[in-house]
């Protein structure tokens, strides 16, 4: 995909159902990383303070507001074993996900075959339920997440993907009836590890 | 990489998102876990005076933006004038959590005409020591704009904290 | 898409075995695969570059052999 190339997609807006048009780029560009330093930030800081000041467990906070998208992307830079992609609505950056490509299987039944692993994926603080009351945006992390299916496709890994969930969103690769193979003892924290196979993979892409 | 979906496909699968939060993450490198590592820690105390900092830090990168713009500078020119890397302004400005040497901050004390203590606190590198300072940067940056040319309330805004920053007089709240 | 560019690739026997079988185990095209050899490689030059290294460990004793690369 050429810089300027973009998928049209749909987003709902959260407040009143209705269909608001959308990009989905094969990039995470300039444009993006000024909306994560000059929007997210910010809107992140805001709520940070709120949830301090109402004394909010530290369980509750979001737990992705450490995360530093542009140490992120120019870690990678220039390698062709990873890829970025963003949505875009409003003129504003809605959400980014980088992905690796050199990743193995490790469910049992498609142990070693390659897949598309989401090293990082994440929404704007205003399209997140655990940080505003109303989202802006839905459909944002599903957008991105279909990218990655879409991607593993092209790249005859046959839809194949693979992710560590951060625990405020279990809960939603359960739903989507990814293969959840439990808490992985080699990661910090024993984040939840969860792949597609192909066949749940060609479902969710129907 | 093209994904052709119809409308409908799409709000379908934003509707069976929910209101799940969707998120996927392995360990941050070192980096990252410098900042504000306090978050994670439990300690709220640190948490909030991490946010509080960085607070006065976007505060300071408005600042240095709009004191440029009103003197109608570009990024470049205003570095040769201040005896700075341009590189090291436009960081300054769009980086929130770039942090800028004592020696730059000693240069813009001088191209401003303004105590260097004060940008200190304000810039990070040296500990804020008046809560109020930080309730005004706070006050201050939420008012900037940092990319439209500046309006009368700006230029107004400007000004205040210009002598807030010059006096060492502040209300706090 | 960004354009593509074609090559010729003329191996040995044992080369072609050798991509054939990693084709069957790894369920991939043949130019997948050499497209997964070109990133690791690449990403396994890059790290070396930054001073990482890159070495193999014996599950079950946990003796490290370092994987040298030029």
């Amino acid at each position: 995909m050429a810089p300027a190339d973009f998928s049209p997609i749909y987003l709902v807006d959260g407040a009143t159902g209705s269909a608001v048009a959308a990009e989905l780029r094969q990039e995470i560009g300039a444009a993006q990383l000024t909306d994560w330093v000059t929007k997210w930030q910010p809107a992140v800081h805001e709520i940070m303070r709120e949830l301090i000041a109402k004394g909010v467990p530290q369980d509750r906070w979001p737990q992705s507001s450490h995360w530093r998208w542009d140490q992120k992307v120019a870690r990678v830079s220039g390698l062709l074993a990873h890829k970025g992609f963003s949505v875009t609505a409003t003129g504003v950056c809605q959400g980014l996900m980088q992905v690796k490509l050199t990743q193995s299987a490790r469910l049992p039944e498609q142990h070693g075959k390659p897949l598309v692993y989401v090293e990082y994926l994440e929404t704007a603080p205003w399209n997140r339920s655990d940080c505003v009351p109303v989202r802006r945006f839905k459909g944002v992390g599903t957008a991105l997440l279909t990218a990655a299916v879409a991607l593993s496709e092209q790249e005859t890994f046959k839809g194949r993907i693979g992710l560590h969930s951060l625990p405020q969103a279990d809960e939603f690769y359960q739903d989507l009836g990814m293969c959840d193979l439990g808490p992985d003892p080699h990661y910090p924290n024993q984040l939840r590890y969860f792949e597609f196979t192909a066949e749940q993979a060609a479902a969710f892409l129907v | 990489m093209k994904l052709e979906r119809s409308k409908e496909w799409w709000i379908a699968r934003a509707a069976r998102e929910g209101n799940h939060v969707v998120l996927a993450g392995g360990p941050v490198a070192d980096e990252e876990r410098e900042s504000p590592a306090e978050l994670r820690s439990g300690n709220l105390e640190r948490a909030s005076l991490s946010v509080a900092a960085s607070d006065a830090h976007i505060a300071f990168g408005r600042f240095v933006n709009l004191m440029r713009r009103s003197r109608g500078m570009g990024i470049e020119a205003f570095a040769e004038e201040a005896n700075l890397d341009p590189g090291e302004v436009l960081a300054i400005e769009d980086d929130v959590h770039f942090i800028p040497e004592p020696r730059t901050v000693y240069c813009l004390a001088l191209a401003f005409k303004l105590p260097q203590e004060r940008l200190m606190q304000l810039s990070g590198l040296s500990k804020a020591r008046d809560v109020g300072l930080r309730a005004q940067a706070v006050r201050f940056a939420a008012s900037a704009d940092p990319v439209r040319e500046l309006t009368n309330e700006e230029e107004t805004a400007l000004e205040t904290f210009v002598m807030i920053l010059s006096k060492g007089n502040h209300s706090a709240g | 898409m960004p354009e593509k560019r074609t090559m010729t690739l003329n191996l040995t026997d044992a080369e072609m075995t050798a991509l054939e079988e990693l084709s069957r185990r790894k369920d991939l095209t043949k130019t997948a695969v050499l497209r997964q050899a070109l990133r690791l490689y690449q990403t396994v030059e890059t790290r070396i570059e930054r001073g990482e290294k890159l070495v193999f460990e014996n599950d079950e004793t946990k003796q490290k052999a370092e994987l040298m690369l030029l």
